[in-house]
């Protein structure tokens, strides 16, 4: 409960002080609006402009890359750690793709998938699912040796040591893992609808740049902030729920 | 020594270019507490591994009641030195789980047989807590409970109580002695410690620095009875052949070289 007040009042205080610069004038307003014009511009832009409806193109671009990154290298990691030959098959084409900065794949992309919904997931997923394959190889990694080898011996098969032992070992630092990647994926969306789209925070905020409608810019990123902290203290919420012994 | 239950014949074991097991032969009675003991490092868990099918011999086979023991199963229950109760399920529940892929006892006398554990271990009062609320003595307990649970024959047991403060490791001991008679099970006790060896053993396999080696074999129920009470630890007899055990230690086993 105190950590709830201190974090607000630091937010509250922090902003005061923004209001107070914008207001008194020493930077111009183009640069530094004050918090209340951005609130303004975001009124605005929920009211008149459809901003949820960008949002939720936005959110579901997010959630699409996100699931399809998840499925594949929640499967492939543990594949990775269990077995050898996967490992040192795959690991230096991800360390290689992992390394690789989204935007330099921007253009590729849309030489390869157009400028349509399948680039902008295509970005998205690449910039998440290699980094979290090898997450969750690491995760199945930590899975202690002695819990497989309980299971084995009180006559679980390959299968049931996976679903009973090894995902449920891993189950809280997969989550955290899972949670944190979501967040990169919002890093990677906004650059794929800066690049090419006509709907979406990322395009409502470059829009908004190319009029020096500051307000309005800011009003996009607050919102993406506001997206991103519900999201995750929504999943920390799920996290506790789900691993209530720890 | 009057049946052969667990039988080495001519093992060897070897990890890339090490020998770590060199040719072992040994025979192990049913019901009957054997302990590995030798210095640390020095193949003992290798062998015991071997035992529960986790690790395969490089040569020479191991046999259980006749048949060769190729895969792990649940006969032969394992419990390790580091605390490996699950940490997401209950004290009830991770005994439970040595009973979870035995279809042939009924979801009520699975609970029937979780209580018995919960009771035989002093875990009753626990019985819907988490590992992590509880002290390491009773999780290990709780590791041992569960093996039971699984209708293990033999239990093999990798340092369980290594890592255990003195006092809760001496009254580990004696519980596991009593329970070892009453269930009539084969114990496989892997420990560097003497004095617990001599506590524990009817029979003690001495092993030498690796390749582990046989270098004695030690019948303790000839010299100290069946019966281990905690006061047996102050006798004079214990103490003689706690002495006898550690002479042997540095003098055969290659260890104080």
């Amino acid at each position: 409960m105190v950590e709830v007040f201190v974090g607000i009042t630091a937010a509250v205080l922090i902003i005061g002080a923004w209001e107070l610069t914008a207001r008194a004038g020493l930077i111009a307003p183009q640069f530094l609006p004050s918090p209340s014009r951005v609130m303004v511009a975001l009124w605005t832009m929920l009211t008149q402009q459809n901003l949820l409806w960008h949002v939720a193109v936005s959110t579901a671009r997010v959630w699409c890359a996100f699931l399809i990154a998840a499925a594949m290298a929640i499967p492939i990691g543990i594949l990775m750690s269990s077995y050898r030959i996967v490992g040192a098959s795959l690991e230096p084409i991800v360390d290689f793709i992992r390394y690789l900065p989204v935007p330099a794949l921007v253009p590729l992309s849309i030489i390869w998938f157009g400028v349509g919904e399948e680039t902008k997931i295509f970005l998205l997923w690449l910039g998440t699912f290699f980094q979290l394959v090898l997450l969750v190889a690491d995760d199945m990694r930590r899975v202690p040796q002695e819990f497989v080898e309980v299971a084995r011996t009180v006559g679980a098969n390959s299968r049931q040591v996976m679903t009973d032992v090894a995902l449920r070992s891993m189950g809280p630092s997969l989550m955290d893992n899972l949670r944190i990647t979501l967040g990169w994926c919002w890093t990677y969306l906004i650059i794929a609808e800066i690049v090419a789209a006509d709907s979406g925070i990322g395009y409502v905020i470059w829009a908004a740049r190319r009029f020096v409608k500051t307000p309005e810019v800011m009003a996009g990123v607050v919102v993406i902030g506001l997206i991103g902290l519900v999201t995750d203290q929504l999943l920390r919420l799920l996290h506790r729920r789900m691993f209530r012994y720890l | 020594m009057t049946e052969a239950y667990l039988r080495f014949e001519n093992v060897t074991k070897r990890f890339g270019t090490v020998d770590v097991v060199s040719t072992t032969n040994l025979s192990v009675a049913r019901g009957s507490f054997v302990v590995f003991l030798g210095p640390s490092g020095c193949g003992k868990t290798t062998l015991m591994r071997m035992v529960g099918g986790l690790d395969e011999p490089t040569q020479g086979r191991i046999l259980l009641d006749g048949r060769q023991i190729r895969k792990p199963d649940r006969s032969r229950g394992m419990v390790f030195q580091s605390y490996s109760s699950f940490p997401w399920a209950t004290v009830a529940q991770n005994i439970a789980f040595g009973m979870r892929y035995r279809h042939d006892i009924g979801a009520a006398d699975k609970r029937e047989r979780v209580r018995t554990y919960l009771d035989l271990f002093g875990l009753a009062d626990f019985a819907d807590v988490y590992p992590s609320r509880i002290s390491g003595g009773m999780r290990q307990r709780v590791a041992i409970a569960r093996t039971l649970a699984a209708g293990s024959e033999i239990l093999l047991m990798d340092e369980p109580f290594g890592a255990l403060d003195a006092l809760t490791r001496e009254r580990l001991q004696v519980e596991l002695r009593q329970i070892q008679a009453r269930e009539g099970k084969t114990v496989v006790f892997v420990t560097h410690d003497v004095e617990e060896a001599v506590f524990l053993a009817d029979r003690i396999i001495l092993f030498s620095k690796r390749p582990a080696t046989v270098v004695a074999d030690l019948d303790i129920n000839a010299t100290l009875g069946g019966e281990r009470p905690l006061e047996i630890r102050e006798s004079q007899t214990f103490f003689e052949l706690r002495n006898q055990v550690l002479h042997l230690i540095r003098n055969v086993t290659g260890y104080a070289k």
